[in-house]
């Protein structure tokens, strides 16, 4: 069981979504269960009843054909580019370690190996797994052949850090298991070569995939809207069918008696169902697959962006998983972030420091991007003597000494492995100062410094802080600390230097969002040593508290620390994060941060990103109840009193285990209330559940749409719950990517993603689906009006065929010109001024009421359009030479007239020679050869001759040109009102003018001071790190197993 | 790190202006200069065509002569099946106080006859007419067949409800003498239902092309026997029944009938003076409604209806409404615009 064994490809298994047989069923179900589609159906069978149909028997048939054709084509492309993708991923995917099962470890050289968790709750130290006892000495695979037994172990469930079960070995008696020998699915074996291990879930089973939330079903709320006015205009037909029968009773009533020439009469219910065929053109058979063809486009179009959405170092481009979303990305109003590998690249540098109240890698010109501390100063002052030599000594040794990492000889070079990447940063920049640190045993550590080797120790970390006891080769006894700023200065002695200066370069520090650490020493004496040591030992033998007579016992010793400086350390924010950040704020964008990691890291990251600043005033929540969170979260939103609810600038910030009450029941609510009315939120150490949790609460209570980002696996609940969820691709995890929506490969590629082509997209859907509405409503409710002089008969005024490709063919080029050219304004200027997203965002430019206005409007062009041309042929004699028209005349004329006015109306959308002229021409064209089929080709021998005798017609180029003018002078009047300007006004204007630019009010930016400061230590791990740096012992060689005793006396080599 | 897509090569996009999304684009940029000079450039435009459209209706001379009371008696006559041959002329003296320039043309006008009623435009048959299957009458229903169910040719109930009242114009040149006024009874179908849509079934002796097919049920004779005149006007491609196989749009409507052939008295139109109409027959009067005759000249732009001046007038004006109180909303918030913008 070698560790490729269970790298098992299972998270790439996207099979395709059709096979070759099963395609036609599958495919026809699909589409037949859109309520649309089957609508269709139903009319393409009414159709075949005799004597029912006024359009003939195939007219629905054909366009419902030519579109399960055309969707078809594009489900069958998906599919095929999807599977692509997957064969594309196939190969690469085996260089990453990988673990793709739950796993027990039975053994590794060092009996622990190292696992990255970062993708299962965002937290950036590494984990320590442990081997069990008896199985640790099987290491090769003769020996594991030998083993047999069973284990016993609980069904597969979703929490991380429970692991229960029992291993029974053949012989021997039962060994429990726990949470530490178990490697989940989802997490990253690190600085281990290989290991052993036993498969104990597979797939669905992994706590991973148990945490995975069942993959919803996503509908843009774009697309609920026109499904629900698709209902609305189902029901507008059933109407005008109601309408028209009851007008078809009246006239018989009337006028029956008279109409000998008829030869027989239709009955009601035969009537009803011939007004059902003869408006049901009302519903647009083809904005269902335009949208489709539309966003697809869309999603090519984020596909193929240009290289502002290349990441070229992973050469990774942005992908559209779906097109289903797309225009939901210019309505998002809160984002939800992830930290790690998100906002941050996960990096961690060491980049400043100050000793003795000198500030070092301060030098502008030194800051560069990738910029690890180099600071000549520092060496120089150290070199030559400089005051503060002893000093920068001391920080060095410290800093090379008072750390839980492991180092690793590789050859010449030493590579170092740590649990915590901060650490590991303080080691290296040590190591390239001279302080290389060598060799780790139990009870000692070798550092090779500029002149001496040093030896060791006593060490003990605690939360906040982590101590040493060093003893050197020369016999002094050092007590080395490092740690956060507020647990070192409150114990400092009243004799240390640089407490001032150091705090101003903290708060310097802290300011640029760097993860602080203060450096503090005590020089110990013999005596003072010994009386502690014998106090420590009879702490580690009590039996009750022990813990707390530990804590006790380090406090007697940990006082009165001389300072020495601090460090800084950067965690690397990803390329242009503040920026993206401060513009999606401007955009009115909420951004809330949730992470599993620590709140300091959090509060750090906040700060670093901007999203917090100095003088937010900021609500912290922490409680341990259920009662006190209520309470505290009542008294906050009694605190804000009549801004609640309303956009404070506040920033709350809160942990997991108090949201786990804060989303209880009673709470939730004013815990909502209260989130809503901070510019900021801050969720720190929430479980990846926790994560989807709060998304789904916005979600489920705020009428908002919203977008969760994440690189994790994490994350992947987040992103699945969200209304839109993007992955952060490129990374060495595809999870998060894999149950995406969208994947880009950098955080401020979203900036774009939003701004830019989530606005177009909003705009192009919303009005290619408006323009759908109208382009139906004002051809096919000239029926009713027509069938006011007809007597209500259920005569169709045009030729069934030209009625019938009306959607299809006509009017598709515009419509889908529309979905895929559109631009509300330049990309430029959409990124210039964000606060233009506000207009998608608000969702005012498309709900049902537009939608509404729009019927309106169509309808009152029908009625323009139907009744000035039937006005002026009705008694006039139109023809030269004195011939007479007839009703498909009348049909051909509006249907030729229609064809301006509906591209006219292109004037207010987006104007397009294309679309305009192109729809126009395609129609006369089409009319012209249409009209000399008969009888050549045998079909519509009605049609015989029209297109002369239209086209010829005065009138009818005189109606040509008043129609539109007399339908678009009131959107004229409408639209050209002077004094109500848009900003997309403004800007478009701009624009065409490329003049002046519009004044940007830039709020400078302040920052204050906050406490950052860079202790990642597993806090609850079984192992703790103490136990794992003394098991350690690189002078040694590396297949011994040591693992020793918690304590024992030191010993000095 | 790997590359994660092997295709990447193909995905490197294209530095097409599609695909960068940088085609030009035009939008209705509307600055109130702009729409201020449109809107009265608009006014001007329609203002001037619905004039022009005014005036030349205004030029028509036509004259409508309702005869549905006046020849009452023979309609009467005629519905008694016995008096089936019985000649009954009505006549109706008018007088023309203007002389009509130019092309005259006749017109039956029919008032309240519903020739767009769904079922009354399907009852025909396309291949029938046409003349390649004289015995097809599937569409024709309630008219397919005669009751001994031989197939009627025409059949339909288009064709079975053919206007077949004759008109007569005479000219009264004094009170003894009365010319016949010359009319063509071609030229009043449109050019491609004569020659294409309309064809008789190919034979030379029309009414054995006939055979096998009876009249439809309320004509008097058939198919082959419309024009006794002109053998070539018989069939399907008879002028006038061509002419009411094109169906109406309208409830009322005016089809042509006959027009003026200018030769003799008759080369400048018809001369000022004192007509007459004579309606001679009245095969089968089943219709209800009212019915008259017209007689009328034509311009470029059509008929005599004032309507679609009017449209434009009415447009024009309203245009110029709108230029002028939004020329006032401007003027005023020009000042505050300013503010506005800046």
């Amino acid at each position: 069981m070698k560790r490729k064994m269970y790298f098992s490809l299972s998270h790439f298994h996207i099979t395709a979504k059709y096979s070759m047989w099963s395609f036609l069923p599958r495919y026809l179900y699909l589409q037949f269960s859109k309520a649309a589609n089957a609508f269709f159906l139903f009319i393409t069978i009414l159709q075949q009843i005799p004597d029912v149909s006024p359009t003939g028997k195939y007219t629905t048939l054909l366009p419902l054909l030519i579109i399960l054709v055309i969707s078809g084509i594009k489900e069958i492309v998906e599919d095929y580019v999807s599977l692509l993708l997957v064969n594309a991923l196939k190969p690469t995917a085996l260089g990453v370690p990988w673990c793709t099962t739950c796993f027990i470890f039975l053994s590794q050289p060092q009996a622990t190996c190292y696992v990255a968790t970062s993708n299962l709750d965002g937290e950036t130290n590494l984990k320590i797994r442990q081997a069990l006892l008896e199985t640790a000495e099987m290491q090769t695979e003769k020996q594991l052949s030998s083993l047999s037994g069973k284990i016993e172990c609980e069904g597969p469930n979703c929490h991380f850090n429970n692991f229960i079960g029992t291993l029974y070995l053949n012989g021997k008696s039962p060994v429990p298991i726990g949470p530490d020998q178990v490697l989940l699915r989802g997490t990253q074996l690190k600085n281990t070569d290989w290991i052993f291990g036993i498969v104990v879930y597979t797939g669905f089973e992994t706590k991973f995939m148990q945490n995975a939330v069942q993959s919803p079903l996503k509908r843009s709320k774009v697309e609920q809207v026109t499904n629900l006015q698709i209902l609305v205009l189902f029901l507008l037909l059933l109407v005008m069918s109601l309408v028209s029968c009851v007008g078809a009773a009246f006239w018989n009533g009337k006028y029956g008696a008279n109409t000998w020439y008829i030869g027989k009469k239709g009955n009601f219910g035969l009537n009803i169902l011939v007004f059902i065929i003869l408006y049901h053109n009302l519903i647009p058979i083809s904005l269902l697959v335009t949208l489709e063809i539309v966003k697809y486009v869309q999603a090519l179009f984020i596909n193929w962006v240009n290289e502002d959405m290349h990441y070229r170092r992973n050469d990774v481009y942005a992908m559209a998983r779906t097109s289903n979303l797309n225009e939901e990305l210019g309505q998002v109003k809160y984002l939800f972030s992830d930290k790690t590998g998100t906002l941050t690249c996960n990096i961690m540098t060491f980049k400043k420091c100050t000793i003795a109240g000198i500030i070092y890698g301060d030098h502008p010109c030194l800051i560069t991007e990738s910029s690890e501390f180099s600071d000549p100063k520092l060496l120089e002052n150290f070199e030559e003597n400089h005051p503060t030599k002893e000093y920068i000594k001391e920080f060095l040794i410290l800093l090379s000494v008072c750390h839980t990492v492991v180092p690793e000889r590789d050859g010449n070079d030493i590579s170092y492995q740590a649990s915590s990447p901060d650490e590991a940063a303080l080691v290296k920049g040590a190591k390239k100062l001279g302080f290389v640190f060598t060799v780790r045993t139990p009870y000692s550590v070798t550092i090779e410094a500029v002149s001496s080797t040093l030896c060791t120790f006593q060490g003990f970390i605690n939360r906040k802080r982590m101590s040493v006891i060093v003893r050197t080769p020369t016999g002094r006894l050092w007590l080395y600390c490092k740690g956060a700023d507020s647990v070192i200065y409150e114990r400092l002695s009243e004799d240390s230097l640089f407490v001032e200066e150091t705090l101003t370069h903290l708060e310097s520090f802290a300011r640029e969002g760097l993860r602080t650490l203060c450096i503090a020493y005590i020089d110990l004496t013999e005596l003072e040593y010994q009386q502690w040591l014998m106090m420590y030992k009879e702490a580690c033998t009590v039996v009750q508290d022990r813990a707390q007579c530990l804590e006790h016992c380090y406090d007697t010793i940990e006082k009165k620390f001389l300072l020495l400086g601090a460090t800084a350390i950067e965690d690397r924010l990803q390329a242009r994060v503040p920026e993206t950040i401060a513009n999606l704020l401007k955009a009115n964008i909420r951004i809330w941060l949730l992470t599993g990691d620590k709140e300091e890291t959090a509060v750090n990251i906040a700060y670093s990103c901007k999203l917090l600043s100095g003088q937010m005033p900021r609500i912290q929540l922490n409680a341990n109840s259920l009662e006190a969170t209520q309470q505290v979260i009542d008294q906050n939103c009694q605190d804000l009193g009549t801004l609640l609810g309303k956009e404070n600038d506040l920033a709350l910030i809160i942990d997991g285990k108090t949201l786990k009450h804060a989303l209880h029941f009673e709470v939730k609510k004013n815990f909502l209330n209260l989130a809503l009315s901070c510019r900021t939120v801050l969720c720190c150490r929430l479980s990846p559940l926790q994560k989807a949790e709060i998304v789904d609460l916005v979600k489920n209570h705020v009428r908002a749409i919203t977008l969760a980002i994440g690189d994790g696996a994490n994350d992947v609940g987040m992103i699945q719950t969200a209304h839109v969820g993007v992955g952060i691709s490129g990374n060495e995890g595809m999870l998060a990517t894999n149950n995406s929506d969208y994947a880009i490969a950098q955080f401020s590629y979203l900036e774009k993603l939003l701004l830019v082509h989530g606005a177009w997209n909003y705009f192009r859907v919303t009005k290619c689906v408006l323009y759908c509405f109208y382009k139906n409503v004002v051809l096919y409710v000239i029926e009713l009006w027509f069938a006011f002089v007809n007597g209500f008969s259920g005569q169709i005024l045009f030729e069934r065929w030209c009625i019938s490709l009306y959607n299809v063919i006509f009017t598709s080029l515009p419509t889908i010109t529309l979905g895929i050219f559109e631009q509300c304004c330049s990309q430029e200027s959409l990124l210039r001024y964000p606060q233009l997203y506000t207009i998608s965002q608000t969702g005012d430019i498309f709900n049902i009421k537009v939608l509404w206005i729009q019927c309106i409007n169509a309808l009152v062009h029908s009625f323009i359009l139907f009744w000035l041309p039937t006005k002026m042929l009705e008694h006039d004699t139109v023809l030269q030479g004195g011939y007479t028209i007839d009703h498909l005349f009348l049909g051909n004329f509006i249907y030729t007239v229609r064809s301006s006015i509906v591209s006219m109306i292109f004037f207010f959308l987006q104007f397009s020679h294309l679309a305009v002229w192109g729809s126009i021409m395609v129609w006369l064209v089409f009319f012209t050869v249409y009209s000399f089929f008969w009888p050549t080709i045998p079909i519509s021998p009605e049609m015989t001759g029209q297109a002369w005798m239209v086209l010829v017609c005065p009138y009818f180029w005189l109606d040509f040109f008043l129609v539109p003018i007399v339908c678009l002078i009131q959107n004229v009047i409408w639209k050209s009102n002077t004094c109500r300007r848009t900003l997309l006004e403004v800007v478009r204007e701009m624009e065409s003018s490329r003049g002046q630019e519009l004044d940007r009010s830039g709020d400078p930016l302040c920052f204050a001071l906050s406490g950052g400061y860079a202790f990642s230590q597993a806090e609850q791990a079984v192992v703790s790190q103490e136990e794992l740096i003394r098991s350690y012992d690189t002078s040694k060689s590396k297949t011994r197993r040591t693992f020793f005793p918690a304590f024992s006396e030191s010993s000095f080599e | 790190m790997k590359r994660k897509f092997q295709n990447s090569q193909s995905r490197l996009p294209d530095n097409t202006a599609v695909k960068q999304q940088q085609l030009p684009a035009y939008r209705l940029q509307l600055s109130a200069k702009e729409i201020l000079s449109g809107f009265f450039a608009t006014g001007v435009f329609c203002l001037g065509i619905g004039i022009i459209l005014l005036l030349s209706a205004k030029s028509i001379k036509e004259i409508e002569i309702n005869y549905t009371e006046k020849c009452a008696n023979c309609a009467k006559l005629r519905e008694n099946a016995a008096n089936f041959d019985r000649e009954c002329t009505c006549s109706i003296p008018f007088y023309l106080s203007e002389a009509m320039r130019g092309n005259v043309y006749m017109y039956y006008k029919l008032y309240g006859f519903y020739q767009n009623l769904y079922r009354y435009i399907l009852s025909r048959s396309n291949s029938q007419l046409v003349g390649t299957d004289i015995k097809d009458v599937t569409n024709c229903s309630p008219f397919k067949n005669s009751p001994d169910g031989t197939p009627i040719a025409p059949c339909g109930a288009i064709a079975n409800s053919i206007f077949n009242d004759t008109i007569v114009l005479s000219y009264n040149l004094n009170l003894s003498i009365h010319i016949k006024v010359p009319m063509l009874r071609s030229g009043i179908t449109w050019w491609t239902d004569k020659y294409i849509k309309f064809q008789n079934p190919g034979s030379h002796n029309l009414s054995s092309a006939f055979a096998g097919t009876t009249k439809p049920l309320y004509w008097p004779k058939p198919a082959y026997e419309l024009d006794e005149e002109d053998p070539g006007n018989n069939g399907f491609i008879n002028d006038d029944f061509i002419v009411w196989m094109r169906t109406a749009a309208f409830p009322t409507f005016k089809k042509l009938y006959r027009r003026l052939h200018r030769i003799q008295h008759f080369t400048e139109g018809l001369p000022a003076g004192s007509y007459s109409f004579l309606f001679l027959d009245f095969p089968v009067s089943r219709f209800q409604g009212e019915k008259s005759v017209v007689l009328s000249t034509l311009t470029w732009s059509g008929g005599s209806s004032l309507f679609l001046g009017l449209a434009y007038v009415v447009t024009g004006a309203v245009t110029w409404l709108a230029f002028f109180s939004m020329m006032a909303i401007h003027l005023r918030l020009k000042e505050r615009k300013v503010f506005f913008l800046q």
